[in-house]
């Protein structure tokens, strides 16, 4: 009987979600990781879509913190309060929740136009090196171009750019992006080196694909792995790094009315005692560490999953493996068309 | 008389690297006629591969460089096409099988989508959507339709430009995903693979061996090359498999009848398989002419020691005979004769002049290819022991 074609995709479906989860059980690290991203992505979804679910305080409303203590405003934590209040009376909670969309979006955006753009150049300048040819002349510029930024740690020059471009969050962003893609450049590169000279793009080549078809598909794919993995690690790191540009004064300014949790924290750190006021600064920090954690986590595991050398065999860890044997060279046996519909799957990948 | 499929016409390609220009092939001629099988025997370095690769132009370039020669490929010289335009040569023309079938697949993909991709890229070759050029008489014929195609020359002096949107459409209505996906289990069931199905959603480090130099067999089949070069296709397994390939391959070749080079480094591979028979030496075609010819009366004094250098059952001389010295340094060849060092047959004159390029010797009647040796005493040599 043929299988209908929803059914087939629905099994499918089905199929590489429980293999998903066995690869996840089986690492039980990434799996926080991904519970963990998927809380924060959750997040910050109702967060930007639904404020009112969640946030119990908008960005100027009073907090009634004084009503209960008049003359006491830096109310400390409390269930009213989770996470406390600061010296305007602001609820802490509510500014940290606030401020995850934005965080969120700057750290995946940054780091993912980082990709795309050092990945095309990366691909690129590894894929036609050849000294003399036209490819190679624009392997050498992008490869010297991404040599003088490299030159500069990356944060240094970050806040070289905001100082010399304005304060403010696109100045802030603009310079991040300036200093991150070389790295992006480097790593696509280095793998696509490595990948061009392996013997199935000689073999792909010797079918008559196409040079720009190997580069897109058949080296691609082997190069994705390892900067996807590289990707998810550093969204935590250009977290970081914007919240220490903001840190510094130079991102979003606070108090204001967008909250940024490393605004918030340079604020405060500079403001009021550490010992005295704990929670100010306590909180933002602990927001910018769990979100970094959380994607590491994941990235680390990830690697895994896209292999699917690994991935098949987590998978297949807890049940037995049905690997075919080598087939005699005689013993061909013919199907009749009639058999061919048993696994579909393939057809649709 | 019928056109060859290849004529190799004095090709020498050098690789030019630091230390100095390696002459990896040195002034080769070779044609292949439609349909027959011609093997290439030498040692380890001695221009083998190179000689394989440079038939569709794979080698990198630089390092290597086609120093002079012709390649021509049904009337067409491939040396002087330009990077761009060799693709439509490839796989449909001149297929290839690797020698290495542990890295020839893609880890990243299944093996329906490897061959799919061959199959699908003749397909649109057929078709237009691609550039193409006619790839002669289909050698295995499973299409299901007619197809009128321009010859080869006309294609590779056109520019490069997919088809109109009209013939994309039109055949996309013509090929649905089940033609090709049946299409591809033909391929698996031609190289006899056990329960094809299954096998087409693996990845390649699922398959063993001698399963994945299958598929590499059935992907250059898939593509229905005029000329497949096979480099070397057994070398990289171990013995059972070998002999399983290479049962495989005798088979193919009977049922296929394509035009096959077939390179490799075992005179009894090559004894079993091949028509025509030629013997490389430090990148320089010694002998050439018909299998059964050469291992009778050889007349090359190296063809003549490698062929009683094969260790036999029956043969109790021991130790066993070996050629005295090694294979020359391909930057710093000897002069005159390479094999002069080694010769047993050598005199004054192998030391300063080369050999003529393969002159022609009178062979046994009935032979289809005349017999060729480089050689100044080609006609002494059947007496050497």
């Amino acid at each position: 009987m043929l299988p209908t074609r929803s059914t087939n995709v629905a099994s499918r479906v089905g199929r590489s979600f429980l293999a998903f989860f066995r690869i996840m059980r089986a690492n039980p690290l990434t799996f926080a990781g991904f519970i963990l991203v998927t809380i924060i992505l959750v997040l910050a979804a109702l967060v930007a879509l639904v404020p009112s679910l969640i946030i119990p305080y908008g960005a100027t409303q009073d907090t009634g913190a004084h009503e209960v203590a008049p003359t006491l405003f830096r109310w400390p934590p409390s269930l009213a309060h989770p996470f406390g209040t600061d010296q305007a009376n602001i609820d802490l909670f509510s500014a940290v929740l606030r401020a995850l969309p934005l965080d969120l979006a700057i750290g995946i955006g940054i780091a993912g136009i980082a990709l795309v753009a050092g990945g095309i150049l990366g691909l690129i300048a590894g894929f036609w090196d050849q000294p003399g040819t036209p490819g190679g002349a624009v392997s050498v510029v992008i490869l010297r171009t991404t040599d003088v930024f490299l030159a500069f740690p990356s944060l240094v020059l970050a806040l070289a750019i905001v100082a010399s471009i304005g304060r403010g969050i696109w100045a802030a962003i603009l310079a991040i992006l300036i200093t991150w893609w070389p790295y992006y450049v480097r790593l696509v590169r280095g793998e696509t080196l490595a990948v061009k000279h392996l013997p199935y793009v000689t073999a792909a080549r010797a079918a008559g694909v196409r040079e720009t078809r190997i580069l897109t598909r058949h080296i691609l794919r082997n190069v994705l792995e390892p900067v996807i993995v590289y990707f998810t690690l550093d969204i935590g790191t250009v977290l970081v790094t914007f919240s220490t540009i903001s840190f510094i004064g130079a991102g979003i300014p606070w108090p204001g009315p967008t909250p940024e949790w490393g605004s918030m924290m340079s604020f405060y750190q500079g403001n009021y005692p550490l010992e005295q006021f704990w929670w100010f600064i306590t909180f933002p920090a602990i927001a910018i560490f769990v979100t970094a954690l959380a994607f590491s986590l994941l990235g680390d595991g990830l690697r895994d999953v896209l292999d699917p050398r690994t991935r098949r065999a987590l998978a297949e860890s807890s049940s037995a493996s049905t690997l075919p044997q080598e087939a005699p060279p005689t013993a061909a046996t013919p199907t009749t068309p009639e058999q061919e519909e048993e696994a579909e799957e393939a057809d649709e990948s | 008389m019928t056109t060859p499929v290849l004529s190799v016409e004095n090709l020498s390609v050098d690789y030019e690297v630091g230390a100095g220009v390696f002459h990896a092939v040195s002034d080769i001629s070779l044609v292949i006629p439609p349909g027959r099988v011609v093997g290439i025997v030498g040692e380890t370095g001695c221009g083998k591969s190179t000689l394989a690769q440079a038939i569709p132009r794979l080698l990198p370039e630089p390092p290597a460089r086609i120093r002079s020669g012709k390649v021509i490929f049904q009337g067409t010289d491939l040396v002087p096409v330009p990077k761009a335009k060799l693709p439509m040569v490839r796989g449909t023309g001149i297929g290839m099988i690797f020698q290495e079938p542990l890295n020839s697949l893609n880890p990243a993909f299944r093996i329906y989508d490897q061959i799919a991709e061959a199959v699908q890229m003749r397909h649109w070759r057929e078709d237009g959507i691609l550039p193409s050029f006619h790839p002669g008489p289909a050698p295995f014929d499973y299409s299901r339709r007619p197809i009128t195609m321009p010859s080869t020359a006309d294609v590779l002096s056109r520019p490069v430009m997919p088809g109109t949107a009209k013939d994309v459409m039109a055949a996309r209505r013509v090929r649905t995903r089940t033609d090709l996906r049946d299409e591809v289990l033909d391929y698996l069931r031609l190289v006899r693979i056990n329960d094809p199905e299954t096998i087409l959603s693996l990845y390649p480090h699922e398959l063993s061996g001698g399963m994945r130099q299958r598929i590499m067999i059935a992907m250059a089949l898939s593509a229905k090359p005029a000329l497949l070069i096979a480099d070397e296709p057994t070398s990289a397994l171990d013995v059972t498999i070998q002999a399983q390939v290479l049962t495989l391959m005798k088979e193919l070749i009977d049922e296929v009848s394509a035009s096959i080079l077939y390179i490799s480094h075992d005179l009894g591979v090559v004894a079993e398989t091949a028509d025509d028979l030629g013997v490389m030496y430090a990148g320089r075609l010694v002998e050439f002419g018909p299998v059964a010819e050469i291992f009778q009366t050889p007349r090359h004094p190296y063809t003549k020691s490698l062929l009683r250098s094969i260790p036999t059952r029956y043969k109790s001389d021991w130790p066993m005979p070996t050629i005295p010295g090694s294979v020359p340094n391909l930057s710093q060849l000897p002069a005159g004769c390479r094999f002069h060092p080694r010769c047993s047959l050598a005199r004054p004159v192998c030391t300063q002049e080369p050999p003529p390029a393969l002159r022609v010797i009178e062979t046994t009647v009935g032979a289809t290819t005349s017999h060729h040796a480089a050689c100044h005493y080609a006609e002494e040599v059947p007496g050497l022991p």
